[in-house]
């Protein structure tokens, strides 16, 4: 008896969009089995979820401000996991991202205007990001080194170096005022976002969307939007046309770094207006993977599904306060980790149908 | 770059194992969250009788689990005898794990929004997003453990846990044989040290020739990194561990090397039980009760709480009968010494670690020197910059 997989011929548009929604629903009745274990009602514990994050003006607010880095992060990813390299590192780049930005916001943008501050800031930022990036593209492009184990392995690096800076050394991030405990030195009002009103949601969100739009435009309309498209499905092909592929590489890891460290900027110009270990050490850059897959690494979907899983991350807290049912904090980053497997899994069987065997014998699909 | 997709997708899951681990490594690592079975106990409204105001609505922000057995645990006891003390005169809910930072900041809106009249935040990194909430909801009360920053609606609260570090490093001193004891200690910071310090006075109190190594980690809660951090410390020589972290992982570690171990926030006995000598314990619950009390008579106002022996706030758990009865005498008498006011743990003459004369021969240092105390006393080995 076994099992096989076979590529399916051609993959539906109506495939497409439905796995991503059909692996969501598989984690929240997966999640659910556990909720009832746990003795809580699923519909009661997801009707709180959804009202929670996305049914209130404050809701909906939180739930974009988180939106926020994981569109980048989302973008990071899907920029080169759809060329079939994993950068898994914008973790780290964010991290990155957010040192370079803080010291910019610290360092340069005091007696700018506002908005050139920030500009300043988020330049510096992706600067960051595609600098942490840039070992594993180099010896990914030249050497075939594998990028998932340098992107990983420099994450751990950017995080401790992120660590000392605050909490190891009194760096120039470090505030020299708060003599009790180490903290980030706050950037001044010019690099800031300005918030909308009373909320926590601030001006990177157009940022972000206005950042999708130009991947978007780069994938689809640009001669390196095509290189890239075609050095990730044929490689040997892109040779022969003439492509570089070394050089296309190499931009497609720089960019997905620029990307990662743009949300960490965001968050320092947005969130914790300085570079604040505890504030950013929340796997913003890991999510952004399951961003990037749950989006089929459609810059369009990077947006929807990173607001999905922000209200999901927010709601985390509230389900904490619901009235008679509690429920753990872990119950929402379980969902997350379920919807990532679901989603992947649910990849696969839209590109590839599984077929059985009792005798070892291929029976059609 | 010139696999099949088929082996992309296999190659794809196998990193995503690797982020999970990855994930499950740098997470908060919570070893539990078993404990939200104490969810039921969390809204008992038994209806609407023996309260002649409306209830005031307390909200609890905790760093760790309920289930860390140490500083959140503590916090939350004091929580649930404040359920005890007031009955339908107050509701409470605590929410757990929350992150320090810019993260925190949603939460604190939330309940401010949402009709809490005060929040307690007992971790020091809420300090700043409390701070933030406040000033946009001064209807609403706001208390942060262990910071320094006040506002009109906030006020902070913390206390001398360096008076039971003297008495357990005590303890601790007459128990070794190496005279090396091991201080698993958190951050660099004045109340981290002020707890080195004491700890070290105490324990050279009783043996002048005892050292104490530090190492620090860096963490408030992270058991994996607080047991290495104990191991290490027993394998170079210490036969006495002290901690200040909120988990018991350091006792084990003691434990299984056969050491003693000196633990902190809660009496945590029963998981080192043969280590165990004794810890410096918090009791919240009175300072809750009070703040409650003064909120529905009207006459809560911005404070700066600093609670001592003498207040019940800090207490010294049983100390193990391992320790002989003469040092145990001994402790008690200076806990009393303590409680009476005439003795205090940085009594002069007090070293630093060069010999630099920091409190003279007959001086007592003011509540803020203690407060932004940055060094380590003679006696003590390691970095007080961290």
């Amino acid at each position: 008896m076994s099992f096989r997989l076979e590529r399916r011929l051609e993959v539906h548009w109506w495939n497409q969009a439905l796995t991503p929604v059909l692996s969501i629903l598989a984690a929240l009745a997966f999640g659910a089995v556990f909720l009832l274990f746990e003795g809580f009602n699923p519909f009661t514990v997801y009707k709180a979820l959804f009202e929670a994050s996305f049914t209130s003006k404050f809701g909906i607010t939180d739930s974009l401000t988180v939106a926020v880095p994981l569109i980048l992060t989302g973008l990071a990813a899907a920029v080169v996991f759809r060329m079939g390299l994993f950068n898994i590192g914008a973790e780290g780049q964010l991290y990155l991202g957010a040192i370079f930005a803080a010291w910019a916001g610290i360092a340069i943008a005091d007696n700018l205007p506002t908005v050139l501050g920030v500009t300043v800031v988020l330049i510096a930022g992706a600067i960051g990001g595609a600098l942490w990036a840039l070992p594993a593209a180099y010896f990914k492009a030249y050497f075939g080194t594998s990028e998932i184990i340098s992107t990983l392995m420099l994450t751990f690096i950017a995080l401790f170096l992120m660590r000392y800076l605050i909490f190891g050394s009194h760096s120039y991030w470090r505030d020299p005022e708060s003599a009790t405990f180490p903290q980030g030195r706050k950037i001044p009002e010019t690099a800031r976002f300005e918030l909308w009103g009373n909320t926590r949601l601030h001006w990177g969100l157009l940022v972000a969307i206005a950042i999708a739009a130009a991947v978007w435009v780069l994938i689809k309309y640009t001669s390196i939007g095509y290189d890239m498209n075609v050095v990730g499905s044929a490689p040997e092909s892109a040779r022969y046309a003439g492509i570089s592929v070394r050089r296309t590489i190499m931009l497609a890891i720089l960019l997905s770094g620029a990307l990662g460290g743009l949300a960490g900027a965001t968050e320092v110009a947005g969130r914790s207006f300085s570079l604040d270990p505890n504030g950013l050490e929340l796997g913003l850059g890991f999510t952004g993977i399951v961003v990037a897959s749950l989006a089929r690494y459609n810059p369009w979907a990077v947006i929807l599904v990173a607001t999905f899983l922000g209200g999901l991350r927010n709601a985390g807290v509230a389900l904490q306060s619901l009235p008679g049912e509690r429920v753990p904090v872990e119950v929402s980053l379980m969902l997350q980790g379920a919807i990532l497997l679901f989603a992947i899994g649910g990849e696969v069987f839209a590109r590839y149908s599984l077929s059985y065997s009792r005798s070892g014998k291929v029976v059609a699909a | 770059m010139n696999q099949t997709p088929r082996a992309r997708h296999w190659r794809l899951l196998a990193l995503l194992a690797a982020i999970l681990v990855f994930a499950v490594a740098c997470g908060d690592s919570d070893e539990d969250s078993t404990d939200t079975t104490a969810a039921a106990a969390d809204t008992d409204d038994t209806g609407d009788s023996g309260c002649d105001h409306e209830p005031i609505v307390a909200a609890f922000v905790y760093i760790g689990p309920v289930g860390d057995a140490g500083w959140t645990k503590k916090h939350d006891d004091g929580r649930l005898s404040l359920e005890e003390a007031l009955g339908d005169c107050v509701e409470t809910q605590y929410l757990e794990n929350i992150p320090e930072g810019a993260d925190s900041v949603a939460t604190f809106d939330r309940l401010a929004r949402e009709g809490t009249d005060v929040i307690f935040g007992t971790s020091f990194g809420y300090m700043e997003p409390m701070l933030e909430v406040a000033a946009n909801y001064p209807d609403v009360k706001f208390e942060h453990a262990t910071g320094y920053k006040q506002a009109d609606n906030m006020s902070n609260y913390f206390g001398a846990a360096e008076e039971a570090r003297y008495l357990s490093g005590m303890a601790a001193g007459s128990m070794t044989e190496s005279n090396t004891i091991g201080y698993v200690a958190a951050f660099p910071i004045p109340e981290v040290l002020r707890g080195i310090n004491a700890f070290a006075l105490g324990a050279q109190r009783v043996n002048p020739d005892v050292v104490v190594e530090v190492v620090w980690t860096s963490t408030w809660f992270d058991p994996v990194v607080e047991k290495e951090a104990a191991e290490s410390l027993l394998n170079g020589g210490a036969d006495v561990i002290a901690q200040h972290q909120d988990t018991p992982s350091a006792g084990e570690a003691a434990e299984n090397a056969g050491g003693y171990w000196v633990g902190y926030n809660d009496d945590m006995s029963r998981f080192a039980p043969d280590a165990w000598l004794t810890a410096p314990v918090w009791d919240w619950g009175p300072y809750y009760v009070a703040v409650v009390e003064s909120i529905a008579d009207g006459s809560w106002s911005s404070q700066s709480y600093y609670g001592t022996m003498a207040d019940g706030l800090v207490t010294l758990a049983d100390v193990s009968d391992k320790v002989s009865q003469d040092v145990r005498d001994d402790i008690a008498n200076v806990q009393g010494e303590i409680i009476a006011g005439s003795f205090t743990p940085f009594d002069g003459p007090v070293n630093d670690q060069d010999g630099n004369a920091k409190v003279a021969e007959g001086e007592k240092p003011d509540l803020g020197t203690l407060l932004g105390m940055d060094y380590l006393v003679e006696g003590v080995i390691g970095n007080a910059a961290g």
